[in-house]
């Protein structure tokens, strides 16, 4: 049966200087079934944002290729895979990365505009998920009225509301206390289980990581281990 | 979506009000102050034009060929050609033309006890004129016409003023007959004109029409013919027509006789194209300036909203809004700025009497009633459209270069 998400033999290499290159990423494999709960992981450096973002259509590798269930995501325009981005996969990020000049609700219904869904449709899933994640009284506050893990559950809210395939999260604990980031990762898994969506985040906590069902980790930009947990 | 972005520019329009005020404000001085200069010497140049038409050429003037060159009294019209056509019939028939008046001309000299000057002697039919060109909203002095024993004379008041002359001062009048004998009567300043049509003021003494005749040995024609027509659309017709008709008469338009006015009319159109320019520059400037910041401290939102799937298209939408939002709004604060104002000065007038002496030099009124027309509007319109259009290149150029795997690991 041929997985939900495949990387074959990427490399990545950013070239911070004329004469200095840096390899983050070097023949990354990997098969990743659809409802998988995973985590990426790795000391600092070691090409867990680079995967994600090549995963994600936010960066293109110099070879391989990545496909999404059935679609590959190498060599698609820049509008393609804007498209790819906005109907099939989530993100959650760092640093929250809400649109400072709308509200949590707007925030979350982003990306359901994009696609063209109708305000009434919108207002609904916005309001199921919000319940669900326990944040229906952050929906009318701007980005700068929350704080971090407020930011962070509504950004969660964005990245599962318009039903994608696949969320991705970059280090969404990092800026978190660990009460907070334990609590978030168990909100990503229970939408991963309610929602079947499938989540694949980046993290070097120990905690967060136990939290996943399987673990791919990352060294110097090579997979070294590969295990469900 | 249209919608949302709608939202999403108006929200970071409203982010930074005051900067986004601040050029919604110089779009809309810069235009009002430009609307009222463009209504105001607009007026300026159709009330000269419609001075000399009113005060002399009427829309269109019929000439006997070769006067303009020689205008002696051997080269008038006469009451009636050879052929037993007579121009004032043609004229009363034709429904083109609103009034026409005969006027009979001759150089001559005034004289008084102490001055005199060179003059155009105008025999003319004050009743006629009255209807035809409302000669007597021009008098400044006096009284509108002959006097009982028609031996009144109304004159030009630079004129009076070179003579030293009052209403009720006596005036010799002196030219040559039809017979070539120097000839001269007295009048009576009844009236003392102002048209601001230089030629007038300076050098005109208006006699009755009957007395010139006499005065001149003239009983047989006239000098010019001035025609009014009812709408201005059909000078061009009747003048062609009236062209074939009186092949022996010069048949002009006002703006053939007075070809500097209509040069001002074109100087004027100049003018508008060079406002144009200056509302599309500045709105322009200000609007990129403003984008320019704008997108600049956006960088990271704008990296966050590709990353979560917008189409650049999408984005150069939302910026678009946000630049007609500002241009639209400084157009529709300056227009109403603009348009109050020439309002106020198309029904007062704006009173620059202190420098009326500058003003009549050139033939102007020292008060000037503003036009208003919706060119003006139309222009101004298309100028900062164009301009709030163009002026998101840049800003886009900005947008196109974000690379939003790099923005959003920023922290």
């Amino acid at each position: 049966m041929t997985a939900f998400l495949t990387v074959r033999h990427i490399a990545k290499s950013f070239h911070l200087d004329k004469d200095v290159t840096v390899s983050a990423l070097r023949d990354i494999n990997l098969d990743i079934d659809r409802g998988e709960f995973v985590v990426i992981s790795g000391p600092s450096g070691s090409g867990k944002t680079t995967l994600l973002n090549i995963i994600g259509g936010l960066d293109v590798p110099d070879s391989g290729e990545v496909i999404l269930d059935g679609l590959k995501l190498t060599g698609l325009s820049e509008r393609s895979l804007s498209r790819v981005r906005r109907d099939h996969i989530g993100f959650v990020f760092q640093a929250y990365n809400l649109l400072p000049v709308l509200t949590a609700r707007e925030n979350i219904e982003y990306v359901m505009r994009l696609q063209g869904v109708k305000g009434e449709r919108c207002r609904i899933r916005s309001a199921e998920i919000s319940e669900k994640l326990g944040i229906v009284s952050l929906l009318d506050k701007l980005p700068n009225q929350l704080s971090g893990g407020q930011q962070q559950r509504v950004a969660v809210a964005r990245s599962v509301a318009a039903t994608p395939r696949l969320v991705l999260a970059d280090e969404p604990t990092a800026n978190l206390d660990s009460k907070s980031a334990i609590a978030l990762i168990d909100m990503m898994e229970k939408l991963n289980q309610e929602e079947g969506v499938t989540v694949i985040f980046s993290s070097h906590d120990p905690m967060v990581i136990g939290k996943a069902r399987r673990s791919v980790v990352l060294k110097d930009g090579k997979l070294v281990a590969n295990n469900a947990i | 979506m249209f919608r949302f972005a709608m939202k999403m520019a108006w929200a970071s329009l409203a982010r930074r009000a005051t900067r986004s005020l601040m050029v919604v404000l110089m779009i809309s001085v810069s235009l009002w102050s430009l609307l009222l200069m463009q209504g105001v010497y607009d007026g300026m140049t159709e009330q000269m034009i419609n001075n000399a038409i009113r005060s002399d050429s009427g829309d269109v003037s019929l000439f006997r060929r070769g006067y303009r060159l020689d205008p002696s009294l051997e080269n008038v019209i006469p009451d009636t050609f050879p052929d037993g056509r007579k121009v004032e019939d043609v004229l009363g028939m034709d429904g083109r033309v609103g009034s026409f008046v005969k006027r009979l001309q001759q150089n001559g000299v005034v004289a008084t006890a102490r001055y005199s000057r060179n003059i155009m002697i105008y025999g003319v039919a004050l009743a006629a004129e009255k209807k035809h060109g409302q000669l007597q909203r021009y008098l400044l002095t006096g009284h509108y016409g002959f006097g009982a024993k028609r031996k009144g004379a109304i004159v030009g008041y630079r004129l009076a003023e070179r003579l030293h002359v009052t209403v009720g001062s006596k005036l010799i009048l002196s030219c040559q007959n039809s017979s070539s004998d120097v000839v001269s009567i007295s009048v009576r300043v009844n009236g003392i004109l102002k048209t601001n049509n230089m030629s007038f003021d300076e050098g005109s003494v208006f006699i009755d029409l009957d007395l010139a005749e006499d005065f001149f040995g003239v009983h047989q024609g006239v000098s010019q013919i001035s025609v009014m027509m009812n709408e201005g659309k059909d000078i061009g017709e009747l003048q062609l027509a009236l062209q074939q008709s009186f092949p022996g008469l010069d048949v002009m338009r006002w703006d053939e006789m007075y070809p500097a006015l209509m040069q001002s009319r074109v100087i004027m159109n100049g003018f508008k194209s060079v406002v144009s320019l200056i509302i599309f520059g500045v709105s322009g400037l200000g609007i990129l300036g403003v984008m320019m910041v704008s997108i600049i401290e956006r960088r990271r939102e704008i990296g966050i909203m590709l990353a979560l799937g917008t189409e650049f298209s999408q984005i150069r939408i939302m910026v678009l809004i946000e630049s007609l939002i500002m241009g639209f709004s400084g157009f529709v604060a300056g227009s109403l700025l603009g348009w109050v104002s020439l309002l106020y000065f198309r029904s007062y007038g704006l009173d620059l009497s202190m420098f009326s002496e500058a003003f009549e030099e050139f033939g102007m009124d020292a008060v000037t009633y503003a036009l208003i027309q919706p060119g003006y509007f139309l222009s101004a319109f298309t100028a900062i459209l164009s301009a709030a259009v163009i002026s998101v290149y840049f800003p886009l150029r900005i947008v196109s270069k974000v690379i939003p795997a790099r923005i959003i690991n920023e922290i």
